[in-house]
């Protein structure tokens, strides 16, 4: 008799996921007419099989941390991508990730650099990965778009609404590619949820809601002096960057968090509607076919904001009442149907009839086949799927919102003009002078 | 009442607010409000804090009026200051900023100066035009070059003749910001209506010695700027030697207006390079022009390229009509592996009216070769008007066809089509063929929910243990009640391998709540009772995850659950997967249990690990105090360094 197998079990216990239906697998086989983009071909691109050194894509790494430690690795693994060059401000990371670099490689080559311009300055480089703090993201996309490379820019990608329009201009501009790291766009059960949306299976659409986990305070503001460390041990006036200045605390040191969303917005506990909201609003503007817009409305009402579309389409922005389909939920409503989904991969909609012919199951969001996708369009020269304009409208309305929550009353937002109409100190908050010399 | 905030001597509204905007206290979850001009501009006349200075110019951003210019402007020399104090200049909309920030262009040098002309540039300052072209040869090539972006952003005719009357001249370090400029200011004048300015602009950039980056700039910008007039300049880009060229060329061709820009390169594809043609075309397939249909078809027909057929195929779906099934049914049997799956998604994505009702019609009429790409694409389209002529295929003796419908009826069935799956089950010819099909009934069952049980429960009546096998797996894949008695009443199967199945089900029983809420019954027995040790363990893990879900308990609640369980707990594995489990659960009862464990030499280290994510955070009820000694026993006790090196962690962040 064939014995029962018991896998080894580790400890601490894992984490459950909350809906454990892991026989729900529908036709992950047949595939699905997802609202994916096309990608070229390998053949297409010279990607078959081995690819020689003269055509691979040569990449610089700024900013390694830990989210970028991971999208790196994930570039590390494709074959035409050749990592050269890591910079950061500071010595463990650039050293830390020196070494990943060359172990992945079998070689020391792989030169570092305190100082992103001095990277930007290789003509050799083609593109580069900014994983910075979100303080820096778009400055040194502005710097790397000027300097002739192609994008690939963690999120949040700015920290207001001038930045954001400012980084769309620039990416038109220098005619590069950019793709923001929002991979949940490359992701088989977001796109089919949207693909749900925009096909109209769930009927006229009514609402969409997102969960930007907590309109939150961040950590920002300034805190007593500490001794400045070496600068070639950490660099504090290019940690700073474009943000005001302020004496070292190595409490700031936190770069994931470090003046997200405006450093204005943050330190007053206007909210972290950024954060989250990045991925999940960006996913609710796909489905509403609102990528070259955003809402005209913001509301606080209690824990939510309430925004609108000039068609009348509601975007909810809610931490409560999720189903338990893991992080970064997100949930569209037409007057036919609804579907939620979110990180673990899992699709819910009012009829199973909805999720007919659902595509592969992939949880733990992922960025390889947002990567891909940004490495395919560096050689067509094709728009990313989170390209810089749809970065720049997803990123206003969630700066919107934040401005909405800090100044705790109902905006409107004329997206044509860019403008709150009429009010004066919401327009104030569209943008925050850089420190100098940083510009985007 | 006169109450004042001491170490501030600032009126205690203003002082908190201060502070929080310092992030020295917890800032407000509500909007905050923002202390009144006069209040803010105090601070900055008398306050001897840098920070309560900064956190002033940041709320002048919002409420401050000229009032507040000539407090701001003494700031723009402090270097600790100055980005505060333009933070609130740039953004206050009185014209005496504008003059404030002219003024100090006047008196700052090196990064503060900069600073100031990133201001005025980002004001637009048409009145600063004249001192940022004499910036223009300023010694320091940084003052320099904000000079130059800044008269960019200006972008009047005055900034753009400064930029074109400094091009040729210029020294490299000054190029780059110079070709930006000029760049930045043509399209300010494109967009004003002024398109000869901007193309001369351009021309005078391309003419330049600039850095190839804003040289192709500067191409991109003559290109636009010319529109339909640019095509030959545009021919020319795409036959460039350089690869940076040639790439930039393949941008605009999306960017350019017009179908004339399709019909003159679509003619021109046959004479660029063979490497380029697959690319130009992808770019022209980006262009919503009808004219590139005939050749698209042309090409898919006639060529010999390989990957120039492949990006044919692919444009397809964007321009294809109908008419272009039968090219692409051929594509998807074709030889070559890439060109066959690039078929197969195009068909799968092709939206021009009348494709779908053609592919069903297909469906029972086209060649036997092609019946199994015609049911997989009408699956990945989710046809459902497909499966009653997918239903005979179920039987099929051709093993291709015979799959494609399987999982085509899986992705596709409701409860109406469970029977046939399950008369498929049994006439399924060999294993992998049953397994197809057990696959496709667990996701219709899955998708059908408890409407599917009629269907499913007489499995587990069935005279073969492999059939009941099934029927546990399917019941899984709907959950419930109902289907959960099934299961249980499966662990007393006759057959112990239909009992070991049903017992690895329970253990990773669906957690649809509230209705699956009752597996903690079962599990709890099988614990207690369970006949062999590895239904105990599966028992054991199944519960241990149920408690951390259960939304019913609170974490107190799940402390004792494990407390009352501990004795019974069938191995040492399963009492660190406990103690793992304990580190979630914010209580002093899960901190006292983990640290009694500490005696314990086989469950220490689990013990230590737990407590350092316990005692990591806020539990309420147990000082931070207690805290720091956990983690201090744990840097003292842990066998391994990983978990010590955690609590010194830990500890750092209390401090």
């Amino acid at each position: 008799m064939k014995p029962l197998y018991i896998p080894p079990c580790s400890s601490p216990a894992p984490a459950p996921t909350l809906s454990r239906r892991a026989f729900l697998r529908t036709a992950a086989r047949a595939g699905a007419a997802l609202a994916l983009p096309t990608v070229l071909p390998a053949a297409v691109l010279g990607r078959e099989g081995a690819v020689p050194p003269s055509e691979r894509i040569v990449m610089g790494g700024i900013g390694i941390g830990g989210r970028g430690s991971y999208v790196l690795g994930v570039f590390l693994q494709e074959p035409d991508v050749q990592v050269v060059a890591i910079a950061d401000v500071q010595a463990g990371k650039r050293r830390a990730a020196k070494q990943r670099v060359d172990a992945r490689y079998g070689n020391t080559d792989c030169a570092t650099y305190r100082d992103l311009r001095e990277l930007l300055a290789r003509p050799d480089i083609d593109a580069v990965l900014i994983a910075t703090g979100p303080n820096w993201h778009a400055a040194a996309s502005t710097l790397a778009a000027e300097a002739g490379k192609d994008i690939y820019c963690e999120k949040p990608c700015t920290k207001n609404i001038a930045e954001s329009l400012a980084l769309a201009e620039t990416m038109r501009r220098t005619a590069r590619v950019f793709q923001a790291g929002t991979q949940r766009r490359s992701l088989p059960n977001f796109a089919f949820a949207v693909e749900l949306a925009r096909t109209g299976r769930l009927g006229r659409l009514q609402s969409l809601h997102a969960q930007p986990l907590g309109l939150k305070t961040v950590m920002s503001g300034w805190y007593p002096p500490e001794p400045a460390p070496d600068p070639e041990e950490v660099d504090w006036d290019l940690y700073l960057g474009p943000a005001a200045w302020r004496p070292f605390n190595r409490r700031l040191l936190n770069a994931f968090h470090f003046e997200k969303g405006g450093g204005f917005v943050g330190a007053l506990g206007g909210g972290g509607v950024l954060e989250w909201g990045s991925h999940c609003v960006d996913l609710c503007q796909w489905a509403a076919d609102a990528d070259h817009t955003a809402p005209v409305e913001y509301e606080p009402a209690g824990n939510r904001l309430l925004a609108r579309y000039a068609s009348g389409v509601q975007l909810i922005m809610r931490d409560d009442g999720w189903l338990p389909l893991g992080s970064c939920p997100v949930r569209f409503e037409g007057d036919a149907g609804w579907v939620e989904t979110a990180d673990n991969g899992d699709l819910e909609a009012s009829s199973p009839d909805l999720l007919v012919g659902r595509s592969d199951k992939i949880g733990g969001y992922p960025a390889d086949f947002h990567i891909r996708n940004f490495l395919d369009c560096v050689k067509t020269r094709g728009q990313p799927r989170a390209n810089a304009d749809v970065a720049c409208w997803s990123h206003i309305a969630c700066h919107a919102a934040n401005i909405a929550l800090l100044l705790g009353r109902k905006l409107r937002y004329d997206p044509a003009k860019n403008e709150f109409p009429g009010d004066d100190e919401a327009n104030r908050l569209r943008g925050e002078a850089l420190r100098e010399p940083w510009r985007v | 009442m006169n109450t004042s905030c001491p170490r501030l001597r600032l009126p205690l509204a203003l002082g908190l607010w201060l502070l929080a905007a310092l992030g020295l206290v917890c800032p407000p979850a509500a909007a905050a409000e923002v202390p009144a001009e006069d209040a803010l501009l105090r601070v900055l006349q008398t306050s001897n804090s840098p920070a309560e200075k900064a956190m002033a110019c940041r709320q002048l951003a919002r409420r401050g009026t000229a009032r507040a210019v000539p407090v701001l402007a003494p700031l723009l020399a402090d270097v600790e200051l100055a980005s505060w104090a333009r933070i609130a200049l740039e953004a206050i909309p009185d014209p005496a900023a504008d003059a404030a920030l002219r003024e100090a262009a006047g008196r700052l040098q090196g990064r503060l100066l900069v600073g100031v002309l990133n201001s005025l540039g980002v004001r637009r300052d048409a009145q600063a035009v004249a001192l940022l072209t004499g910036r223009l040869q300023d010694a320091d090539p940084e003052v320099a070059d904000a000079a130059a972006v800044a008269l960019g952003r200006i972008g009047t005719p005055a900034a753009a003749a400064a930029l074109k009357a400094r091009l040729l001249e210029a020294v490299p370090p000054l190029r780059a910001a110079l070709g930006e400029g000029c760049v930045r200011a043509a399209d300010h004048l494109r967009v004003a209506g002024q398109t000869g300015a901007a193309r001369d602009l351009c021309d005078a950039a391309r003419a330049a010695a600039l850095p190839p980056p804003q040289r192709l700039q500067a191409l991109r910008g003559a290109l636009l700027v010319r529109g339909a007039e640019g095509l030959p300049l545009l021919r020319e880009t795409l036959r460039a030697e350089d690869r940076r060229s040639f790439q930039l060329g393949l941008r605009v061709l999306r960017e350019l207006p017009g179908n004339r820009v399709t019909q003159v390169l679509s003619s021109e594809l046959p004479s660029l390079p063979p490497e380029r043609q697959p690319l130009v075309l992808a770019a022209l397939a980006d262009r919503d022009d009808a004219e590139l249909r005939p050749l698209l078809v042309r090409v898919v027909q006639a060529t010999n390229t390989p990957a120039l057929r492949l990006a044919a195929v692919q444009a397809l779906e964007r321009h294809g009509t109908a008419d272009a099934l039968p090219l692409l049914l051929e594509a998807a049997l074709a030889p070559q592996p890439e060109l066959a799956r690039a078929a197969r998604q195009t068909l799968s994505r092709l939206r021009a009216p009348g494709v779908e009702a053609a592919l069903v019609a297909r469906l029972t009429t086209a060649p036997d070769a092609q019946r199994p790409v015609l049911i997989e694409v009408c699956a990945a389209r989710r046809l459902t008007g497909a499966l009653p002529a997918l239903i005979p295929a179920l039987d099929a003796p051709q093993p291709a066809l015979r799959r494609a419908a399987v999982r085509a009826v899986g992705a596709l069935g409701t409860v109406s089509e469970l029977p046939a799956l399950l008369r498929a089950l049994d006439t399924a010819p060999d294993e992998a063929s049953r397994a197809d099909v057990e696959s496709a009934l667990l996701d219709v069952a899955g998708r059908a929910g408890a409407a599917a049980l009629e269907a499913l429960l007489p499995l587990m009546k069935n005279a073969d243990p492999a059939r009941r096998q099934v029927g546990l797996h399917a019941l899984a894949s709907v959950g419930g009640p109902r289907a959960l008695e099934a299961v249980v009443a499966a662990t007393q199967d006759a057959d112990p391998e239909v009992q070991d199945e049903a017992v690895r089900t329970l253990s990773t029983w669906p957690n649809n709540w509230p209705e699956d809420t009752a597996v903690e019954q079962p599990l709890l027995a099988l614990v207690r009772s369970g006949t062999k040790r590895a239904h105990q363990v599966l028992g054991w893990r199944g519960y241990l995850q149920h408690l951390q879900v259960d939304p019913r308990l609170d974490d107190a609640a799940r402390v004792e659950r494990v407390r009352a369980l501990w004795a019974s707990l069938p191995g040492t594995e399963e009492k660190q997967a406990a103690l793992g489990a304990l580190g979630n659960w914010r209580t002093p009862a899960a901190l006292d249990f983990l640290q009694a464990r500490l005696a314990e030499a086989d469950l220490v280290e689990a013990a230590c690990s737990a407590l350092v994510s316990l005692a990591s955070r806020n539990i309420p009820g147990v000082s931070a105090e207690t805290r720091r000694a956990v983690l201090q026993t744990v840097v003292e006790k842990s066998p391994t360094e990983a978990t010590r090196q955690r609590a010194r962690g830990a500890l750092e962040r209390m401090r």
